[in-house]
């Protein structure tokens, strides 16, 4: 039996018992029909193509009828009322019953917001069938006139933010983007969770005592990913299939190509995550702690998934470039280029490799923390503990007051009494490190403020590199949780 | 056969384990006793790879042990756990297949044991829809799924109610007599022996005492008499050469040396006192093991 067996058994168990969950079934349901209705619905919502327009006071008599030769030029069936009197038109503007009331060929009457097509349709059709009047009164005949109004063609085209895209684009990547950060952040947190549940549990012992550590966080993984990339693929399915239905709207970033990226991306940012909240989730000793131990990776992720937003605007721009060959940002900002054709084909090649590379050793890093600390029982470990071998390697587990394994346990406890009584030495030190790293965090800010030429992006770097760092700092040195009172983070 | 071979173990300035050598043989059970904290859990898991031991080895039939010899070994932790929203029938045949098993086998293996446990009828039903007896019952057959050649229980009879108890020691004797090697913990000393064969005491990390029980009983230089009698209390300590224990409404226990002459003793108390019972044994394992760990 290699472990390579027992991790797909593993693998199996997670998606076989965790498909069957009702929450999960529900997700799956409502991120198709989400992803589906985003596409779908601005087609249906668009106003239907019949405009009803009322039309009281002195016109010229073919008025009506250039009304609507005009309207379906543009698309629209036109419908025309006559009112007998102003008053009657008005309250049949009011009342919804026509869109405009034309009113002596001067004047448009709106019930609030002028419809811009339909305005330019009547504007123009008054405009054409007064000089049509006007011509014939100045004797000019219907064939010198058709030659004199035959119209110049002007095309409109919508030009997106780089060759060949439409703005319809940037709506899909906004939800690419959407998509692969809720599939790592969902998926990965299973991870944490599910690591957690089974060191409460304490069934890791039942388990580990048939197989290896590594192979059982590696199983999980897998079987998390997997479960995480059926429902990705489904939605990205969906997706496609809005898309094909939809004629009307043109979104060349949802093609199969694009697709298969995001797919292959999914996969990088989920492995790279799930690895750090495996591993982080094997500090903490009860379910509620995943949040506290997991903080530091949830905001690191946060911050990439916020910063990945500048690819939708300028894909081509130097930031977007940058994110998308950082490995923690690349999964949810790599995506976006490719879709909005903003990179040349080895660009995702390179940071994928990059980001393969990163999580290679980020399963190194993983597997020795959590072979280390998924059999610890008593308090959440600290990094350092973990690095250190502090851990008092697989002991624990003991239960309430049976010092059997309360003598192993006790390095532990000599641990969290240093903790306990951190001395003032330490705590200047902390304090130390603490105000370093805000003082680093500012001027980093300030520093992309001035190179990015935008206060919020500066803000907004500044404050979550500080987030991270302190809280990063908070994890190696202490238990989870806040740190002592007085430290400025 | 299982060996510890001086196997060490220090979790920072605790000693949990002081060069522990020890054996437990197949077809008995081995009771492994001692004091809480002396060092049992951390020996039981260093059989499983549990515990990285700083020094000495474990082995199994003369090899140190292997991961595919894990696959025929069954363990249950002081600290129950399985699954609690997995099915029982599902968690039971998935600790059974990442021993190595094919599903078919195990699946066989896991009806055939909740059929005698009595827990067939609660095979789809979630672990956490089971009382706590039958959720130890599950525990137990997640040990045994693997039909293991070695089953090492860390304080089966814990948490057991008097009828339990013995239905978990008629099986435990039951696999040892079909081979198995079993070792468990235990601080329930009178039933340990009623069923062990062979017994290891730790104290402080170090084997103080080991072998087969009724050897180890016949060792000690000691005998017991236990009197029961009607009427008045003979000077007990006169009529003959013995130490006496306790002596008080119509029972005593003696300590006599092994050597003393049975008969010359039974005819001085018969002598003297109405006699009701007379028995004549070696020093309980409760007796042995006070004695071990108070030395």
């Amino acid at each position: 039996m290699n472990g390579l067996r027992q991790a797909w058994l593993v693998a199996l168990r997670e998606m076989r018992e965790r498909s069957r969950s009702r929450a999960f079934q529900a997700s799956v349901v409502l991120m198709v029909v989400g992803v589906a209705a985003v596409l779908i619905l601005p087609a249906l919502l668009k106003p239907g193509s019949t405009r009803n327009v009322g039309v009281t006071g002195p016109a010229p008599a073919a008025l009506a009828a250039t009304i609507v030769q005009q309207a379906h030029a543009a698309g629209i069936t036109a419908r025309i009322h006559p009112y007998a009197s102003l008053a009657a038109g008005e309250q049949a503007v009011r009342q919804g019953q026509v869109d405009v009331l034309v009113d002596g060929a001067r004047r448009l009457e709106w019930k609030g917001q002028a419809d811009e097509q339909l305005n330019a349709v009547v504007t123009g059709a008054i405009q054409l069938a007064t000089v049509r009047e006007r011509a014939a009164a100045a004797g000019i005949g219907p064939g010198a006139l058709a030659a004199l109004l035959t119209p110049v063609p002007v095309t409109s085209i919508q030009l997106g933010s780089a060759p060949g895209r439409s703005p319809g684009d940037q709506t899909a990547v906004l939800i690419m983007t959407i998509v692969l950060f809720f599939g790592i952040s969902v998926f990965g947190q299973m991870v944490l969770t599910g690591v957690l549940e089974e060191k409460a549990s304490r069934v890791v012992e039942v388990l580990l005592a048939r197989i290896p550590p590594r192979a059982l966080l590696a199983g999980k993984i897998a079987g998390i990913g997997l479960l995480g990339l059926a429902q990705i693929g489904v939605t990205a399915l969906a997706a496609l299939v809005a898309v094909a239905t939809v004629h009307s709207i043109d979104v060349p970033a949802i093609r199969g190509s694009v697709l298969a990226w995001v797919i292959v991306w999914f996969v990088l940012g989920y492995a790279l995550y799930a690895t750090v909240y495996g591993a982080l989730g094997s500090l903490g000793s009860r379910v509620e702690d995943a949040q506290a131990v997991a903080a530091p990776v949830t905001v690191v992720l946060m911050v990439a998934y916020f910063a990945s937003f500048v690819t939708i605007g300028n894909p081509a721009g130097a930031a977007a470039r940058a994110l998308s060959y950082i490995p923690l940002s690349a999964p949810m900002a790599m995506p976006g280029r490719i879709a909005m054709g903003a990179t040349a084909w080895w660009e995702p090649v390179v940071s994928a490799v990059i980001t393969l590379a990163t999580i290679a050793g980020l399963v190194q890093l993983a597997g020795r923390v959590y072979t280390r600390a998924i059999l610890h029982a008593g308090p959440a470990l600290s990094l350092r503990d973990v690095w250190r071998d502090r851990t008092a390697s697989g002991s624990g587990a003991a239960g309430a007051g049976s010092p059997d394994t309360e003598a192993a346990r006790q390095p532990v406890h000599v641990a969290a009494g240093e903790e306990a009584t951190t001395t003032g030495a330490d705590l200047t030190r902390r304090r130390w490190l603490m105000t370093v790293l805000t003082g680093a965090g500012v001027l980093l800010g300030v520093a992309v403020a001035v190179f990015a030429n935008d206060v919020i992006i500066g803000v907004a770097a500044g404050a979550g590199f500080i987030a991270i760092a302190t809280r990063m700092v908070s994890l190696w040195t202490r238990h989870a949780g806040p740190p002592p009172r007085g430290h400025a983070t | 056969m299982l060996d510890f071979d001086g196997a060490a173990k220090r979790f920072g300035p605790v000693t949990a384990l002081d060069r522990c050598t020890f054996s437990a043989r197949p077809g008995r059970l081995t009771g492994f006793l001692g004091p809480n904290g002396a060092g049992k859990t951390t020996a039981m898991r260093a059989v499983f790879g549990l515990v990285k031991l700083d020094g000495g080895t474990v082995r199994w039939h003369g090899v140190p042990v292997r991961a595919a010899d894990r696959a025929r070994f069954g363990y249950m932790p002081e600290e129950r756990g399985l699954y609690p929203r997995m099915r029982v029938r599902d968690q039971l045949v998935y600790l059974g297949q990442l021993c190595g098993r094919r599903p078919g086998d195990v699946s066989r293996s896991v009806g055939t044991w909740l059929e005698r446990l009595g827990l067939a009828d609660r095979a789809a039903d979630r672990l956490d829809a089971l009382s706590h007896g039958n959720q130890q019952r599950v525990q137990l057959i997640a040990a045994l799924v693997n039909e293991p050649d070695l089953l090492v229980l860390d304080e089966p009879f814990s948490g057991l109610d008097p009828i339990a108890m013995g239905a978990m020691g008629e099986l435990l004797s039951g696999l040892a007599a079909a081979g198995a090697t079993v070792l468990f913990s235990s601080h329930q000393l009178d039933l340990v022996q009623d069923l062990c064969q062979d017994v290891v005491i730790i104290e402080r990390g170090r084997i103080v005492l080991a072998g087969e029980l009724a050897e180890l009983r016949a060792k000690v230089p000691d005998r017991f008499v236990d009197i029961r009698y009607r009427g008045p209390a003979p000077d007990w300590s006169r009529l003959v050469p013995a130490t006496v224990i306790r002596a008080a409404d119509g029972q005593a226990r003696l300590r006599v040396r092994r050597d003393t002459d049975l008969a010359a003793v039974l005819a001085a108390v018969r002598d003297r006192a109405d006699l009701v019972s007379f028995s004549y044994q070696p020093p309980t394992l409760s007796e042995l093991f006070h004695q071990a760990v108070a030395a």
